[in-house]
């Protein structure tokens, strides 16, 4: 049985172009081939998770059926009432199986018979169903419509993050041919950028450049009174970096591009983040959809809360909670490791000061010219690098192992 | 009408991009020699695109280079190298240089399936450190720096089930614990448990042979001239005559000076940036009294090597390295412990019928026989010289080998 993962291999592309083209010349004429997508998503869910990942299969079955099972019951209590208490109970529930999947590394060095490729993205997918339940913005329980949009392909394994009510409207109507075709273009300018990113640019920094990085500064751990801080690492910094950022950036390209072709367009999710000029802005340029789901499931909500029952007189004092609370849950996410955790807390940090700043420079008079901007994009880069030196796990290497 | 001349825009630049793609490919089939030039450049260069290609080392060796296997001790150039004075003397033979720090018996195997038609039934010349010998062996990490990609395919290719194949197939599975996919990853598997290479598989392999060749040819012939210049520029610092007395004469004097400012005989360079900096050296102060090199995978590794030379009929010389003594003493290093290894390696070779082998393990107390902790230098390098240049330049007996199994098992793995 062979097993194909997602966008690594020229085949997968070959193949994926070729079984598309039926979809592609459907919507060129206006038509949404429901019987053969649904087919040829089929076909590339097995390829994933088939041969020798079944097991991920197995799982991924299984959580759906439990995802549809949760929301279904909320959404069937929530027709009736819309207790706060059933609310949190319904989000843990959506959310327990990655949790207990992220925590199993805590335990054992074996991973969780539950765990299967992207079931961090598809719970973000399922808690924002129960979510837009509660606010009201989803009334009726669509289970096809939504296992649709739950396992739509080209963004299992890592996003973009869609939303629910986007991807319906996006889905239940096949785009006008003009739109279509502006579509194509992008599709097609978003692989070839995507093939640079991932395959050149990417390979080049992760590939070539970061193994013979990683060597260089394993044998100066003794350096600097034995914090291992020599130049090698501070290299090794940079072009994790760019390699983080390449790799990533092409891959969600790759994502959005066969998205486009499918007639959806998921969300972008970077917007030439290296250009920030502050940590605010980064994270509205970095991995867009993660942080935008966060800023309005987590962040805006705590926000709201604690408002409402005024836990802290001070208005600052809540958004540096909240800000708080959502990068530590961000970071958790990512994994239970003590880098990621810190790696989290250091952008809430972050952002905290950014805004301190914020709020001073509008009551002072701080200079502001080219000058000024350039200093300001230069240290939101360095702070950014430092951060996913921490994020690589790299130090982890350097100092514990 | 409008809507053909936007397909056309969005689809014409895909067209030419594959057509150039095709190009590219065609244009480099074309390239099937590499210049002299390139040779020289890459002969010393020690490039890991050359180690892992294939068409610069086949083409060189095609021409008289003699592979040098080795690792770490390869880039200590001073002007006694090897490469140096079969320059400067004009010697018949010219050294192929093949190896890094971290590469070892394992990552050589399979770089040097690349190179299989020119190695047939010639000589090499093979520098084991005992410092590969470890508990781990070969590194993981170091193995997939050297990893040759045209050499896993090429040895896939022509692999047939035998213990050595599943031991190889094994260790090379242990390797690579990442790059868990593609069709080299599923015949590894079937190889590892005794299984053929499937149909399907040795197609994609063969398709994959084709494209890696190809990009061989595009990219390795951009080689840097950095190290040839250093060779070149030490060439008139040996003396005219290629005589062991005025050659030591001189490396005495150059190493007198190199090494004047620490109580090892180490180059003051190496000192300065790699031991003298913080309390690096206090540190390492009797800090290896607890190593052990009798007992290391590597000792199968090893042997891999040793039967794909039989097969293909090459006659290798080994040369073993020695340890700086002083540097030995200072760190507690076990010379018991050094020389038992040393023993252990050579009743493998000699057993098995390699019966050429320039044994320096007892040397490292010699003056300036070592450039600094564990790699020859100066003198070293004239010892070395002393047995190898005789062995290169002078027609060899046919050898035979009679490779024994049994030296792949955990048993001798693990003997004392």
């Amino acid at each position: 049985m062979i097993n194909l993962q997602p966008y690594e291999s020229p085949g997968y592309f070959g193949l994926i172009i070729g079984l598309l083209l039926p979809i592609i010349i459907g919507l060129f004429y206006g038509k949404r081939l429901v019987i053969y997508e649904t087919i040829f998503s089929l076909t590339f869910l097995v390829l994933t998770f088939g041969g020798k990942d079944w097991h991920q299969g197995l799982a991924l079955i299984g959580y759906v059926l439990f995802e549809l099972i949760v929301i279904f019951a909320y959404s069937k209590y929530r027709l009736k009432r819309n207790r706060t208490s059933v609310f949190i109970i319904a989000v843990l529930l959506a959310i327990a199986p990655l949790i207990v999947v992220k925590m199993t590394p805590l335990f054992t060095i074996k991973s969780s018979l539950i765990g299967f490729l992207g079931i961090s993205y598809l719970t973000f997918k399922s808690v924002q169903m129960v979510m837009e339940m509660r606010d009201g913005a989803i009334k009726e329980f669509e289970p096809i419509l939504f296992v649709r949009f739950l396992l739509f392909f080209p963004t299992i394994s890592s996003g973009p993050i869609d939303r629910f009510r986007r991807f319906k409207t996006d889905y239940v109507n096949a785009p006008e041919r003009d739109k279509y075709v502006t579509m194509i273009g992008k599709a097609v300018k978003y692989l070839f950028l995507g093939f640079l990113y991932k395959f050149i640019l990417g390979y080049f920094f992760g590939k070539v450049l970061l193994p013979v990085l990683a060597h260089e500064s394993l044998a100066q751990r003794a350096a600097f009174f034995h914090t291992g801080l020599s130049w090698p690492l501070i290299e090794y910094m940079y072009t994790y970096s760019m390699y983080l950022f390449f790799d990533f950036a092409g891959y969600s390209l790759f994502a959005i591009a066969i998205s486009y072709l499918m007639g959806i367009e998921s969300p972008l999710n970077f917007n030439q983040p290296f250009k920030s000029h502050n940590v605010k802005d980064f994270w509205n340029r970095w991995h867009m959809s993660l942080s935008f789901w966060f800023r309005d499931y987590v962040f805006m909500r705590l926000t709201f809360f604690l408002m409402k029952h005024k836990i802290f007189k001070n208005r600052i004092h809540v958004s540096q909670v909240a800000y708080l609370a959502n990068f530590l849950i961000m970071g958790f996410w990512h994994g239970v490791t003590w880098y990621y955790i810190l790696y989290g807390a250091f952008h809430a940090v972050a952002i905290i000061i950014n805004d301190i700043w914020l709020r001073f420079k509008k009551k002072h008079q701080v200079p502001s010219n080219r000058w000024t901007k350039g200093l300001a994009i230069f240290i939101t880069f360095n702070v950014v690098c430092f951060s996913f030196l921490i994020f690589s796990g790299f130090l982890n290497t350097l100092w514990f192992k | 009408m409008k809507m053909k001349k936007k397909l056309w825009n969005i689809f014409g630049p895909v067209l030419l991009a594959g057509l150039l793609v095709f190009i590219a490919f065609f244009v480099a089939n074309q390239f099937t020699t590499v210049n002299k030039a390139t040779e020289k450049r890459a002969a010393v260069s020690l490039s890991t695109n050359v180690y892992k290609g294939s068409i610069v080392k086949s083409q060189a060796l095609k021409d008289g280079y003699v592979p040098f296997f080795g690792s770490s001790e390869l880039s200590r150039m001073d002007p006694f190298h090897p490469s140096a004075l079969a320059k400067k003397y004009h010697r018949n033979y010219q050294p192929f240089l093949l190896g890094n720090p971290g590469t070892q018996s394992l990552s050589h195997l399979i770089q040097m399936q690349g190179m299989k038609q020119q190695l047939k039934n010639k000589k090499v010349v093979f520098i084991i450190s005992p410092q590969w010998f470890t508990k781990q062996g070969q590194s993981p990490q170091a193995y997939s720096l050297y990893n040759s990609p045209i050499g896993t395919t090429q040895w896939l290719l022509h692999a047939h089930d035998s213990q050595m194949t599943r031991y190889t197939a094994k260790r090379i599975l242990a390797m690579n614990e990442n790059s868990n996919s593609g069709a080299a990853h599923r015949a590894l598997i079937n190889l590892a448990s005794g299984k053929k290479v499937t149909k399907t598989q040795l197609m994609q392999l063969n398709v994959e042979a084709t494209m890696l060749n190809s990009e061989d040819k595009l990219f390795s012939s951009f080689v840097s001239g950095k190290r040839e210049a250093k060779i070149d520029g030490n060439q008139n610092k040996l003396p005219k005559q290629d005589n062991f007395k005025m050659l030591t004469k001189s490396a005495n004097q150059m190493a007198a000076k190199a090494t004047d400012d620490n109580p090892f005989g180490i180059s003051n360079n190496f000192f300065n940036h790699r031991l003298a900096k913080g309390n690096k050296l206090a540190k390492l102060q009797g800090s290896q009294s607890h190593f052990n090199y009798l007992q290391s995978p590597e000792y199968a590794d090893f042997e891999l090597v040793l039967a794909q030379f039989a097969k293909w009929n090459v006659d290798p010389i080994f040369v073993i390295t020695p340890v700086n003594q002083k540097w030995m003493k200072y760190t507690g290093l076990s010379n018991d412990m050094y020389q038992k290894a040393d023993q252990k390696i050579k009743y493998q070779l000699n057993s098995q019928g390699f019966n050429h082998v320039v044994d320096l393990s007892k040397d490292g107390g010699k003056k300036y026989f070592m450039e600094d902790t564990i790699h020859l230098g100066w003198n070293g390098w004239l010892a070395m010289d002393q047995k190898v240049s005789p062995f290169l330049q002078t027609k060899q007996n046919q050898p035979t080998y009679q490779i024994q199994d049994k030296f792949l098992s955990k048993e001798w793995q693990q003997a004392e």
